[in-house]
């Protein structure tokens, strides 16, 4: 159980590519801290470097205190699970988890203990003598997290240890994730393409893309308070619907005006526009599409629209619209809301209305900057 | 649907599945026929050999290859020259020769799979370009060396291991590209496990490479197990010197020919059995070592 600090670390490639610039994050003791961005946002190279796979070009990495920029994996005190589980194909189960205890050259009824211990938390003890190819993905992937656990390091890394299991499986396993947090109270970094994953794991997110931190937070903070338009997209599945309108401010009141419908800002973000004296600006609106509700008749606040695709997704029904300047939106009904008569009538080309209520809406500035968080 | 019916809508595919299967047949028992015909010539030198090393009739080249008496006779010829010696000799070049090649060739092709360092590429490059010279080419300034050194003639052996040993770095084509195809990240969970990078080479590469290990100690071993031109040259005449090939090949002399020819099957006899021992207990490993690396880890 360790902190772990990154100071201005930085990796350039020898061509010269910088996957990750100036890189600050301070991982508390304990704390589970997730890497989420798209491919290529440099999330597995600052997890490598902490593992010490990757050369610092830059900065610094501590682990509990002590600069480990020089210091070989193995001295590192750090477990870590891969994508694709790098389990050795030649050893059996237990010999694949007692690998690193054997090469302390700790007494072998201990490597017993030890392993069997965690067979059993994991759920494998009935595989311990089998070779890995005898196994599906999902146990593989217990197995990684085993030969992890076993050593009982001061910090646990996982790069995208869900990726390559089928979704069912991915769903479980992500729910095994946070008992064994609870069971193994240490230090976790995860790294993960998928947002859920993030949110649902993580203590605190950070967000990158192309190398830079956009936003580090609790998943409550990134969902309701995104930094920018690329972490309020990238956070929410689907993700958030994006308007240009304008914010216009009419004594004390403020209201967006959205394909021409007038929607008022009320509740906390009418209170948190005043907070920061926001004028009357062109603006980026974005509304989750949950936040959408379809409106019986055209009105004041409703903005017209045509239904494109209707996404039957079980409990809610996902519908793509357009607007009359072929603004594509998406909207989010809770399936228990429409009749049956209702639903058969979601079909393409359907007039509908749409609207959403003044307290669940963001603000973007011209330049990607939350008008109130940015 | 009637049975006729039936019938007449399942016979299509039925008549076509047949057509196919004797097609089969037919094309590999064509290649059958080759195989085995091919397999026939190759053998003919080999089965002569072999019979003639048990005639004892006569010890001079004849017109038949079935003896016409049988026996020992030959091979026990072979321990009153100085056979014994020479297959001494070639058996400590070439087991040394293994050891060491293997050695070379597989650190060789660990670190150029897995380390990334300035100058790799290049360097793998004039590899290349340096095997493509004959090997024949250093032989003039090799002699002159190893005279030096004191390493010829009846001192060949440790001068012989040097001259096959030297250049093995460059044979690391075929386990490097078997190695390209074990996981990186094999190595690196091994490395945050705990292990250092000989550690990850000796309990990891290594157990899962066993066919190309394999393959370069067979192919480390025979090569000097048949060496002819160099063992030639580097012995310059000297009999305690000669590997096999070359002393072996002295009694195929106009004036020595008559007297050992006999022995001389029985001798090559001799020299291709622990290499057949070998192959037949190896092969398995071998196949899968030759067209493993290109396609499959």
């Amino acid at each position: 159980m360790a902190s772990v600090k990154l100071t201005d670390v930085k990796k350039v490639y020898d061509n010269k590519v910088t996957a990750v610039h100036d890189f600050n994050l301070e991982i508390a003791d304990k704390e589970f801290v997730v890497f989420v961005g798209p491919s290529g946002c440099g999330k597995s190279t600052t997890l490598r470097m902490i593992a010490g796979l990757e050369d610092i070009s830059g900065g610094t990495v501590e682990i509990d205190g002590v600069v480990v920029n020089d210091l070989q994996p193995k001295d590192r005190d750090i477990a870590m699970v891969f994508q694709n589980y790098a389990l050795y194909p030649h050893m059996t189960v237990y010999d694949n988890i007692a690998f690193s205890l054997r090469l302390k050259k700790m007494p072998e009824d201990e490597v017993y203990e030890r392993v069997t211990n965690a067979a059993e938390i994991l759920g494998i003890t009935e595989y311990l003598t089998r070779k890995p190819r005898a196994l599906s993905g999902g146990q593989r992937q217990r197995v990684a997290i085993g030969r992890a656990m076993v050593r009982n390091s001061k910090v646990f890394l996982m790069d995208e240890p869900l990726s390559n299991l089928d979704a069912k499986l991915r769903n479980q396993m992500r729910a095994e994730i946070i008992l064994l947090r609870q069971k193994l109270n240490t230090t976790f970094v995860y790294v993960t393409h998928d947002q859920t994953e993030a949110m649902t794991l993580g203590d605190r997110i950070v967000i990158m893309r192309d190398g830079i931190i956009e936003q580090v937070g609790t998943p409550t903070e990134v969902f309701e308070m995104p930094h920018n338009l690329f972490v309020a997209e990238f956070i929410g599945a689907p993700k958030m619907n994006l308007m240009e309108t304008k914010l216009v401010k009419e004594g004390d009141k403020y209201f967006v005006t959205p394909f021409g419908a007038k929607i008022e800002v009320n509740g906390a973000k009418a209170e948190e526009l005043k907070g920061v004296k926001a004028e009357s600006q062109e603006i980026i609106l974005g509304v989750r599409p949950e936040h959408i509700v379809l409106a019986n008749e055209p009105g004041e606040h409703a903005i017209p629209c045509k239904l494109e695709v209707n996404e039957m997704m079980g409990s809610e029904l996902h519908l793509h619209v357009y607007t009359e300047d072929e603004t594509r939106l998406i909207v989010r009904i809770p399936t228990i809301n429409l009749t049956m008569e209702e639903r058969k009538e979601l079909v393409y080309g359907k007039q509908l209305y749409i609207t959403f209520e003044g307290k669940v809406m963001h603000f973007f500035k011209k330049d990607g900057l939350n008008l109130i968080y940015g | 649907m009637t049975q006729n019916e039936m019938n007449q809508k399942t016979s299509g595919p039925v008549k076509q599945h047949m057509g196919l299967r004797a097609s089969r047949m037919l094309s590999n028992s064509a290649i059958y026929v080759l195989l085995i015909a091919i397999s026939i010539i190759w053998l003919i030198p080999f089965v002569c050999i072999v019979l003639q090393s048990f005639r004892v009739e006569s010890t001079w080249q004849v017109g038949y290859v079935i003896p016409q008496q049988w026996g020992l006779d030959n091979y026990r010829n072979l321990f009153n020259t100085d056979f014994p010696r020479w297959y001494v000799n070639t058996f400590i070049s070439a087991l040394a020769t293994a050891v060491l090649q293997t050695i070379i060739v597989l650190c060789m092709s660990y670190t150029l799979s897995r380390f990334r360092f300035k100058m790799r590429k290049p360097l793998m490059r004039f590899m290349l370009i340096l095997g493509m010279f004959p090997g024949m080419l250093t032989m003039i300034i090799l002699y002159r060396v190893l005279k030096d050194l004191g390493l010829t003639q009846q001192n060949s052996v440790p001068g012989l291991i040097l001259v096959y040993v030297a250049s093995s770095g460059m044979g690391y084509y075929v386990s490097k590209g078997f190695f390209d195809t074990i996981p990186k990240s094999l190595d690196e969970a091994a490395r945050v496990d705990g292990a250092t990078r000989f550690q990850v080479l000796k309990k990891i590469i290594l157990p899962l490479s066993k066919p190309i290990v394999i393959y370069t100690i067979l192919t480390a071993f025979m090569a000097p197990w048949g060496d002819f031109v160099f063992a030639r040259y580097i012995a310059f005449g000297s009999s305690a010197g000669s590997n096999v090939a070359v002393g072996l090949y002295n009694w195929l002399n106009k004036d020595q020919i008559a007297k050992y020819y006999t022995t001389f099957c029985a001798g090559g006899v001799m020299v291709a059995i622990p290499v057949t021992v070998l192959f037949m207990c190896l092969q398995k490993y071998y196949v899968e070592g030759v067209t493993g690396g290109a396609v499959k880890g």
